[in-house]
């Protein structure tokens, strides 16, 4: 209120000012009145730095030269025109920011009408808002902690706590006094959201409210500290401030497979407290200040969490796009670390100087600087690790290749031809969804359609033991082998081919059903062949594979056993008019051939005599065009045409490889995810220009790395030759040094936000002149002193903040509290009802004051993982890969199509989530999740309709409540009222009201148990935390 | 007219007190930020954007270049010197359609929209439109949110944080993707951004008629819920915190998480019924050609959009293509490298078909004065001919024309050229923010004070650009 009277009796005064001297016509002053609109409305663009060539108006020269200025004749100058609206046309300048007012034109009309002055050796410099003098900026000063207060009428004694002297001396200066302290059980609750993400269990909610220890309160925030899922809380903090995702974003959204190690980095550092400053400095530079701890390492996962362009980057060939992505990529970059370290809003300086804060445009090139090494992508944990991890993985697979090969031998199994496909041994090795190409022979797995470049009757050699070849068929008559065989008798077609011969169905197969079965599920299998193509398999290598180079065990499986194929040919397509044909050869001799549509599911079942060395599948495209023509062959198998007795010698001997081959799968799974992670890769920095605007295709000065001017400590990271290693070990440095003013304050300020749900600072990520004052900034100030003297320790300032009164006051409004009417709860500890106040929330109603706790709502991470953790299916398992709730498909977008998490991996704790960029899980976003494409300090908390419908009727609700129901059932069988009682315990933490009870029995008696448990879901003290 | 509109923003503003959060939940600090009363008089209500991905070609449609035919066959960059998204450039491709002019204005347009050219007295033309990326996905989010990164708010969002809804049972901003799949860059092209969820898009699925938005009721694998067991549900949430309520009075946001509640209730009963197009006259059916097999779904989208804003939708959204769909035999939107006969010739017809319906039934039921009409692209294609058949056309984002038509609009007009060939925009280049500002402007609004603080900046739909298009203005 003050503040305002003060602005406005300035403005009294300028207004005072301005009127006489209009009053007297007086003399403008260049320095009072020209200045100023130069230097506001001009220098961003228009000075000596910028651009060759361009006008400067720091200094006169420029403008007189060319005759923007004319001293004594307006008229004839051509800055005057610039400024001045021609015909419907906007002035042309200013060209960024608001046109100049009548009264500022007529200002320079004036001036240049009485010459024009520009006192010698004034140079304008463009202004920021705020300087080097600006608070935040400020070395972190060390105060006192105020005087304990005592409050009138508060039973409590003063609070000793000094977090709490702070926050009441303020209430005291406002004639304000802090709320009680909240009873037990909302205290249990709130701490446990608060630094766990999820509920407290009924036992443990009973054992706290009973424990007469002193010391209760402290001995749970110690034990709630050491949990594993504090890391899991509060890591989902920091990845919101990280931009961290599991794909690259825009349009080509690729997965990062490998980006969850910088996750569970910070999970871990989170759990081990891990001194702040080595945090930040590992995420920054810790691949080169640490390069042999795979810790330090995988944390640069940081640098490169946020989205990257594959399209701009890497696959268009138009250098000019590239530019301009690359430098998006950079500024991503520096904006995330210095939002995050040290909430500088420095990427308002890229176009041009911060117009707000003392921040160049040049330093924001420096800082870009810093970074010019660095490019985003998979990097290897330890040298060699990650050969040394595949060829042990190769091996492997290899061996159980071949013990899968010897026990499907041994009992006489078929092997499956579209296993071979998919580059398998034909016992499900292979991969699904693998293609051969008809024109080359090689393997690709992205969806292709209409091939190009199509040479009808060419064969290509396939690499494959038991592929000879493929090939699109020609006309009448196509060579089908290496060996020149020839086919005769191919029906004419169109010579177009579309997609690959698949494991699997073909790109936008209509459908993969022929007759009653469905040929691509995990039961079956299916190849996928689009008219026009033919692939021939080498019937002596199958053989070999089924039947043994030496065994004679039985006759059935003597080398000149008789094999036999098998399939059903189908047709993948819409029409249900015969409009494709398939062909069998063995040996190019014709064994079946049918033209086919949508209703035909064709059994096929071919001898194969010993002699017999080709089999060879042919789809045509029946003359009518291609389109829709996607043969398939549903279950292609070869096997052992008389059935096979086995012996109790071959029954031993497969229950030994059976036994073997599970060893080797589990040697297999513990082998785990490969030595890899999503993070940066170090090469030698580009020249980092000064970009005029911003623009990549306006170079000017190339800048040195370093760092903001207005800091004590160095600024100058080295020279253009200095290498990546050196230019971040700096940038480390100069962002954990103890003479950075920002980054303690910044970080104590985050956990107070994350605490209180709002900071010190009400703009975390913004200690600027466009960000908020502090509310309390000694408190500030002796938070961040307090961080650096007791060893950048995080949790020692949780501990700090959870444990003050301030934290631990009720949040209910106690104005509007009924006369004499406490809480159920507060007459159960005696606590006396209150007096009606309201001086708090007339004087303070967003109470930046904190004269009471702000009720939270749950994030919606939160609101699922409570649900889980209620209906106890929660999966606890932690780190590693993210679980993916969705159906994914290759395709040059990749497709991501979600699914109702309803299985045990599916139901992990959502920060090990695969987060997707283009395609954010329509739940989750509805519940306030915010993009990840953002570098999030405070998340929006919002009310719509749509988060009641989606937590009322979406199916993983619905799921979960029947689990909370079976749940229910189980542990009381057939005891309603046990069930319900235990049902508000879960979900509430307290036992339920008799009106409740009343009310929920007649919903359970109408509807069932299950609606109970939907009910208290959606119901708001489930996401409302008081 | 402004006096008509002071006791609607009133009776608007109470109905948000009610409301306390909800469809209209339209952050009354918004209505505060715009004083209350708009910054101009409105022209337009509301707004139906047509969005085209993939790019559509400038020189096929609307823009026309005799030249082009002229120099036929002749090398585009005889010098070698241009490098475009994919390809060294071909040479000079003439539009694929003739070209011929239309109504009393005269306007040229390509015989690939037979359709819109009997409306071009109701549009106006920019022919002056470039891009400052030619990828798709920065092009789409330029486009969307005036900015070509991730993150921002598109400009239904921005709208409907300006403005709020005028309906009390539907969402104020809807978006009807393509049923075939997102477009390029996925759903954040009609996210908030940073602007709080309610202004998010509420998307309709018009292919499932249980489901038009999801979670609208439960899904029906599930048995065990049906509409008496929902009610009784709803019933004991309201007891349940109406209790929990009183023990925290003057909680405004439990107060409007409560009515949420019912504010879901009525959605389930306007969204089937807006989505049941079978109460449409046969006539009108057919005009959107909604049982074509071809342009039907396309149409479907069309006619919906209509019914969405005669019910107080203020911004709905339409794609007329998508991106990540499986490969397809004809591209799934515009991006036509290979053969623009066959892909713009599919997409045209299905562009020309819903559009003109649109237009000519908004024009019939007198609702075009005050809807705003918007049909864009990402960006525009090269005249040069790309591909070994020459078929194709590459990325440009130096040209391409945007049309709109409604609510404040000089129909017939041209604003702004392209060069000679259509290669560049030469005169009044027109990025997003000058197209933006023209329809914010003729929502009432000043781009310049519709911001939202963000990470140290107050942030806006046009950045520090846009001005208003007066050419194209009635």
């Amino acid at each position: 209120m003050q503040l305002f009277q003060i602005s406005v009796s300035v403005l009294c005064f300028h207004a005072l000012v301005a009127s006489v001297a209009f009053a007297e016509e007086a003399q403008v002053s260049f320095a009072r009145d020209v200045a100023p609109i130069f230097e506001n409305h001009c220098l961003r663009c228009h000075k000596e730095s910028h651009a060759k060539g361009e006008l400067s108006l720091q200094t006169p020269h420029g403008l007189r030269e060319n005759e923007y200025v004319i001293p004594g004749k307006p008229e004839e100058s051509h800055l005057l025109e610039l400024v001045t609206s021609q015909g419907n046309n906007p002035p042309a300048m200013p060209k960024e920011g608001p046109t100049l007012s009548a009264k500022q034109r007529q200002t320079l009309r004036r001036w240049i009408d009485q010459g024009a002055t520009w006192p010698a050796e004034v140079v304008l410099q463009q202004r920021s808002k705020a300087d080097a003098s600006w608070w935040s900026l400020q070395p972190v000063r060390s105060v006192p902690v105020p005087d304990s207060v005592t409050f009138a009428g508060n039973d409590a004694v003063p609070s000793d706590h000094p977090i709490d002297r702070f926050i009441h001396a303020k209430l005291a200066e406002q004639k304000l006094s802090p709320s009680v302290r909240a009873d037990r059980r909302t205290l249990i609750r709130r701490l446990y959201f608060d630094l766990l993400g999820l509920p407290p269990a009924p036992e443990t909610v009973a054992g706290f409210v009973a424990d007469n220890d002193p010391q209760s309160y402290e001995n749970l925030v110690d034990t709630l500290l050491q949990s594993q899922h504090f890391g899991e809380r509060w890591t989902r903090h920091w990845l919101d401030i990280a931009h961290y995702a599991d794909t690259h974003g825009f349009e080509r959204d690729k997965r990062r497979d490998h980006a969850w190690r910088y996750r569970d980095y910070v999970i871990q550092s989170f759990n081990a407290d891990k001194p702040y400053d080595q945090f930040l400095r590992e995420q920054i530079a810790g691949d080169v200040m640490g390069p042999h701890n795979d810790e330090a390492v995988v944390a640069t996962g940081f640098l490169a969490a946020g989205p990257w362009d594959f399209v701009g980057q890497v696959e268009t060939k138009s250098p000019v796009l590239r530019r301009a992505s690359r430098v998006l990529d950079l500024d991503d970059m520096v904006t995330q670390v210095m939002t995050a370290t040290t909430a500088m809003t420095v990427n308002c300086a890229r176009c041009h100087d911060h117009k707000l804060d003392p921040i160049t445009q040049r330093e924001y090139y420096q800082l870009t600087a810093v970074f010019a090494g660095l490019q985003r992508g998979d990097r290897d944990l330890g040298k060699g690790a990650r050969h040394k991890y595949e060829s042990g993985i190769a091996q492997l697979e290899s061996e159980i290749n071949e013990v899968s090969l010897a026990i499907g031998r041994l009992e006489g199994r078929g092997i499956d031809l579209a296993d071979i496909v998919g580059g398998g041994t034909g016992f499900g090795t292979g991969r699904k969804g693998l293609g051969l190409d008809a024109r080359t022979g090689k393997t690709q797995e992205r969806p292709f359609g209409d091939l190009g470049n199509v040479k009808p009757g060419h064969y290509a050699k396939v690499n494959h033991a038991f592929i000879d070849g493929v090939f699109v068929p020609a006309n009448g008559e196509s060579q089908i082998t290496s060996t020149r065989l020839k086919a005769t008798g191919l029906p004419a077609n169109s010579g177009k081919a579309w997609d690959m011969i698949r494991n699997g169905p073909v790109s936008s197969q209509f459908s993969t059903k022929f007759g009653a079965v469905d040929y691509n599920t995990a039961a079956h299998s299916m190849i996928g062949l689009h008219a026009n193509a033919g692939i021939t398999f080498d019937l002596v290598a199958v053989r070999r594979a089924i039947v043994g180079e030496n065994t004679a065990a039985t006759e059935a499986q003597s080398d000149s056993a008789t094999l036999r194929f098998t399939a059903v040919a189908g047709y993948g397509g819409k029409p249900e008019e015969p409009s494709a044909e398939f062909h069998i050869f063995l040996d190019g001799a014709l064994q079946q051939h049918q033209r086919i549509g949508r209703n035909d599911a064709v059994p096929i079942q071919i001898s194969i005599p010993s002699a017999a060395q080709w089999l060879t599948l042919v789809s045509t495209d029946g003359g009518n065009g291609y389109g829709n023509d996607q043969v398939s062959f549903g279950d292609p198998q070869i096997r052992v045409e008389a059935a096979t007795k086995h012996t109790a010698v071959q029954q031993q001997r497969v229950a030994a490889l059976r036994r073997k081959r599970v060893r080797l799968v589990q040697q297999l799974t513990a082998a785990g995810e490969p030595p890899v992670f999503f993070g940066v890769v170090s090469e030698t920095p580009a020249a980092i220009h000064v970009l005029d605007r911003g623009d990549p295709e306006s170079p000017g000065d190339v800048v040195n790395p370093g760092s903001l001017a207005w800091s004590a400590t160095p600024v100058e990271f080295g020279s253009t030759d200095t290498s990546d290693a050196r230019r971040r070990t700096a940038m480390a440095n100069w962002i954990t040094s103890e003479t950075n003013p920002l980054t303690t304050r910044v970080i104590v300020n985050r956990l107070w936000h994350w605490h209180f749900g709002q900071g010190i600072v009400s703009t975390p990520s913004d200690f600027g002149y466009g960000g908020g004052r502090p509310s309390h900034p000694e408190l500030l100030e002796w938070l961040a002193t307090e961080l650096a003297t007791q060893n950048w320790s995080l949790k020692h300032i949780h501990r700090l903040i959870v444990t003050s009164e301030t934290y631990q006051q009720t949040s209910i409004h106690p104005a509007t509290r009924l006369d004499g009417a406490a809480s159920l709860v507060e007459k159960h500890e005696g606590i006396p009802p209150r007096k009606r106040r309201t001086a708090e929330s007339d004087i303070d109603v967003d109470n930046r004051l904190l004269w009471r706790m702000n009720p939270r709502r749950l994030e919606a991470e939160a609101v699922r993982d409570s649900v889980l953790a209620v209906t106890d299916k929660l999966n606890r398992q932690m780190f590693g890969p993210g679980y993916r709730d969705f159906n994914y498909q290759e395709a040059y977008a990749p497709i991501y199509t979600y699914k109702t998490a309803d299985s045990p991996e599916l139901w992990r704790r959502s920060v090990y989530r695969f987060i997707v960029r283009t395609t954010p899980p329509q739940f989750l976003t509805t519940l306030d999740c915010p993009d990840p494409a953002n570098l999030t300090a405070t998340r929006n908390v919002t009310t719509t309709p749509l988060q009641s419908l989606a937590l009322f009727n979406n199916e993983f609700m619905l799921k979960q409540a029947e689990y909370f129901a079976g749940r229910l059932q189980a542990e009381h069988p057939n005891d309603i009222p046990k069930q319900m009682a235990r049902a508000f315990d879960l979900a509430f933490a307290r036992h339920p009201t008799n009106y409740e009870l009343q009310h929920a029995a007649q919903l359970v008696r109408q509807n069932g148990l299950l609606h109970l448990c939907r009910a208290l879901f959606n119901a708001n003290e489930f996401v409302y935390v008081d | 007219m402004s006096d008509t509109l002071r006791p609607d923003i009133l009776s608007r503003r109470r109905a948000l007190q009610l409301a306390g959060g909800g469809f209209a939940a339209v952050a009354l600090d918004s209505m505060l930020r715009a004083d209350e009363s708009p910054h101009y008089q409105p022209k337009a209500t509301r707004i139906i954007q047509i969005f085209c991905p993939g790019g559509m070609s400038q020189v096929d449609t609307f823009d026309y270049k005799p030249e082009l035919k002229r120099r036929a066959g002749q090398s585009f960059d005889p010098d070698g010197k241009l490098q475009f998204f994919a390809s060294k450039p071909g040479n000079c491709q003439p539009g694929f359609w003739r070209f011929r002019q239309h109504g009393q204005s005269g306007r040229w347009i390509s015989s690939l929209f037979p359709g819109l050219a009997s409306h071009v007295d109701d549009m106006a033309f920019i022919y002056s439109m470039h891009s400052k990326s030619a990828l798709h996905a920065p092009g789409c989010f330029m486009m969307n949110t005036g900015f070509t990164l991730p993150g921002f708010p598109s400009m239904g969002s921005w709208v409907t944080y300006g403005l709020g809804s005028e309906a009390d049972d539907l969402p104020s901003f809807v978006v009807l993707p393509d049923p075939n799949g997102l477009p390029p860059g996925g759903i954040i092209n009609w996210g908030a951004g940073f602007l709080p969820a309610v202004h998010q898009a509420t998307t309709f699925n018009t292919k499932s008629e249980q489901q038009p938005i999801a979670d609208l009721f439960p899904p029906t694998t599930f048995a065990h819920v049906d509409r008496a067991a929902d009610r009784g549900g709803l019933r004991f949430i309201r007891k349940l915190n109406r209790r929990h309520l009183a023990e925290r009075n003057g909680n405004s946001d439990l107060d409007a998480r409560i009515k949420s509640y019912e504010l879901a209730a009525r959605l389930q009963l306007s969204a089937p019924e807006v989505t049941d197009l079978s109460s449409e006259r046969d006539t009108t059916q057919q005009m959107y050609s909604i049982q074509d097999q071809a342009v039907g779904s396309f149409g479907r989208q069309c006619l919906l959009a209509r019914r969405l804003i005669e019910r107080g939708v203020r911004f709905v959204q339409i794609y007329c293509g998508a991106e990540n769909t499986q490969a397809k035999k004809i591209r799934p939107n515009w991006d036509s490298h290979e053969d623009v006969v066959r892909d713009h010739g599919y997409w045209g017809r299905v562009l020309d078909a819903g559009a003109s319906a649109l237009l000519s039934d908004l024009k019939q039921r007198g609702l075009l004065d005050e809807t705003l009409v918007m049909c864009t692209t990402e960006f525009g294609r090269q005249p040069a001919a790309q591909g070994k058949r020459s078929a194709g056309r590459d990325h440009n984002a130096g040209a391409f024309t945007s049309w709109v038509a409604g609510g404040g609009i000089r129909g017939g007009v041209g604003y702004g050229a392209t060069d000679e060939l259509g290669f560049k925009a030469v005169d009044h280049p027109t990025y997003s923010y000058d197209l933006h500002a023209t329809a914010l402007y003729l929502l009432g609004i000043d781009h310049t004070r519709l911001t939202f603080y963000h990470n140290g900046i107050q942030r806006r739909l046009t950045d520090v650009h846009g001005h208003v298009i007066d050419e194209v203005l009635a």
